[in-house]
């Protein structure tokens, strides 16, 4: 076990019943952003499951040391966003999960900060029905950054926004990452891999790889058209 | 495909023929005759219906403004109605509070299970037999009714709740499970948020057929309209039961009218276009002229 270690994954794998990739053996500090690159459908997701402890492993250990109540931050794929309610209340589910019930002001505070950080202030009372694909990934990361957790998984929650809002968002998620959070990401576009991750878990030719940034762009120099 | 959906369907209609005519003991010329005694009798003892039952009673002394509101219609109707009501928002709480546990997706099969089962054992007996253990218990009269009709809506909408929770998107809750969320918190901001619109739907469901069921809960002495029925039967008046009958129906057609207005306030067709009161009533016609034209 390494100090300031956050995650610890060993000779872990992963799969529903049956193994789909593995033996994973990493170390993630606080303060990294991580990318995960690969395929459809060979085990990204999975993986970030797994660490969240929505589907147990089948072989190995996976040990967190974040607080239990709010130290893990999940952006699913289909974002997990409640529908029918609004944009403030989705916010809220992570702004009050650390905080006693009691704190109203501060959760206000933190809805209003997280609301204003992937701007969209004016959109609060709106159900989250109504809006659209992009501004719903938004919400779903101002619920994270209200929520300030230790680490945040976020699977693809970049894609469908344009390059503007996307680097709006990360620039959102950053701060949190300055203060000691780690960020794994499930990502596609390589742009993204190379201007924000420190490493990349790299699921390829059914291997897994744990590079630099830099050592994966040395691997795909065309950008990684297969991520 | 096709012909075996086709084949499964005729062997079943065969088997339904056999099982109906095994219970009929073979005799179909009972069928026969039994159209034009339905008409006799309604010719002779429904038509026309009696609308004797909104004068006012003799007894007791008619103290309010308007006679219509003493006469036997209106008061067992009005009765009708709250029993549906007052049963339908005990029953609805009882409901919310136990469906969270029965859901399969919410919570372990230690708590489901025996939710499950007491949801079930609650809903095997049907509202009359309720109805009929407690006017045993509380005695006649209404709030006998509302008891039934509060215990079999509990049974009867969390399996409706539960059913629906165990059918809802997994992302919210992965992603509060994920969170540390506690179960109480899972529940109250996630799980019943995102099912509101359903909830809601089945609440109105619900006091539509509590109304139609406190009808016939008064046969057995639980209150309402039901109560007057069953008198009107036994002393033969059966132009009164047809305009009770008729009364009823109508009654149960507004409150379809008014539920499919208040639906729309919950759904997300009405975030789009909110039906009007007169296409309401007039959903055919609308549904018509929406139609593209050759």
């Amino acid at each position: 076990m390494v100090a300031n270690s956050i995650l610890s994954l060993s000779n872990l794998i992963i799969g529903y019943n049956e193994p789909l990739a593995g033996p994973i053996s990493l170390e993630v500090q606080n303060g990294e952003v991580i990318a995960i690159l690969g395929i459809s459908g060979i085990g990204k997701t999975t993986l970030l499951r797994t660490i969240a402890g929505l589907v147990p492993p089948i072989k190995g250990s996976c040990r967190l040391r974040v607080d239990k109540k709010g130290g893990l931050g999940y952006i699913p794929q289909n974002l997990g966003l409640v529908r029918h309610a609004s944009v403030a209340n989705n916010v809220g589910l992570g702004a009050g999960v650390r905080l006693e019930w009691t704190m109203f002001s501060e959760r206000r505070k933190r809805i209003e900060e997280a609301l204003k950080a992937v701007g969209l202030t004016e959109k609060a009372s709106e159900p989250v029905r109504r809006l659209s694909g992009g501004q719903k990934r938004r919400v779903a990361t101002a619920r994270t950054l209200a929520q300030r957790p230790q680490l945040i998984l976020a699977d693809e929650f970049l894609s469908e926004l344009d390059e503007g809002n996307a680097s709006a968002v990360m620039e959102a998620v950053l701060p949190l990452v300055t203060q000691g959070s780690s960020l794994i990401m499930v990502e596609h576009n390589p742009k993204h891999v190379i201007r924000y991750a420190s490493r990349v878990w790299w699921f390829h030719d059914e291997t897994f790889t744990d590079l630099s940034a830099e050592e994966w762009e040395k691997f795909n120099p065309k950008g990684g058209e297969e991520a | 495909m096709m012909f075996r959906l086709y084949g499964a369907m005729t062997a079943l209609i065969f088997l339904a023929v056999i099982v109906v005519n095994d219970l009929a003991g073979g005799d179909w010329g009972r069928l026969a005759g039994g159209f034009d005694n339905l008409v006799v009798f309604f010719n002779q003892s429904m038509w026309p219906p009696n609308w004797i039952i909104f004068d006012p009673v003799t007894y007791p002394v008619c103290k309010s403004r308007f006679e219509f509101m003493c006469s036997i219609g209106y008061s067992s109707m009005y009765e009708t109605l709250q029993i549906a009501f007052a049963s339908t928002i005990f029953g609805f709480m009882g409901a919310i509070l136990l469906s969270p546990l029965a859901a399969r997706n919410l919570r372990s099969n230690w708590i489901g299970v025996p939710v499950r089962i007491l949801l079930s054992a609650i809903r095997s007996l049907p509202a009359l037999i309720w109805a009929i253990i407690f006017v045993i218990v509380v005695g006649f009269g209404a709030f006998s009714g509302v008891l039934a009709m509060t215990l079999y809506t509990i049974g009867y909408l969390g399996k409706l709740q539960y059913e629906t929770f165990e059918g809802m998107n997994s992302g919210p809750l992965e992603a509060g499970r994920a969170m540390g969320l506690s179960n109480f918190s899972i529940t109250n901001n996630i799980v019943i948020p995102e099912n509101s619109n359903h909830i809601l739907s089945q609440l109105i469901f619900m006091f539509e057929y509590n109304v139609r069921h406190s009808t016939v809960i008064g046969i057995v002495g639980a209150g309402g309209v039901g109560f007057f029925i069953n008198n009107y039967m036994k002393l033969m008046y059966y132009d009164r039961v047809f305009a009770l009958l008729i009364m009823i129906f109508v009654v149960v057609i507004i409150i379809d009218f008014v539920s499919y207005i208040a639906r729309s306030f919950v759904n997300e067709q009405g975030d789009v276009r909110r039906p009007s009161w007169l296409s309401a009533i007039m959903r055919m016609r609308e549904k018509k002229a929406s139609e593209p034209a050759d």
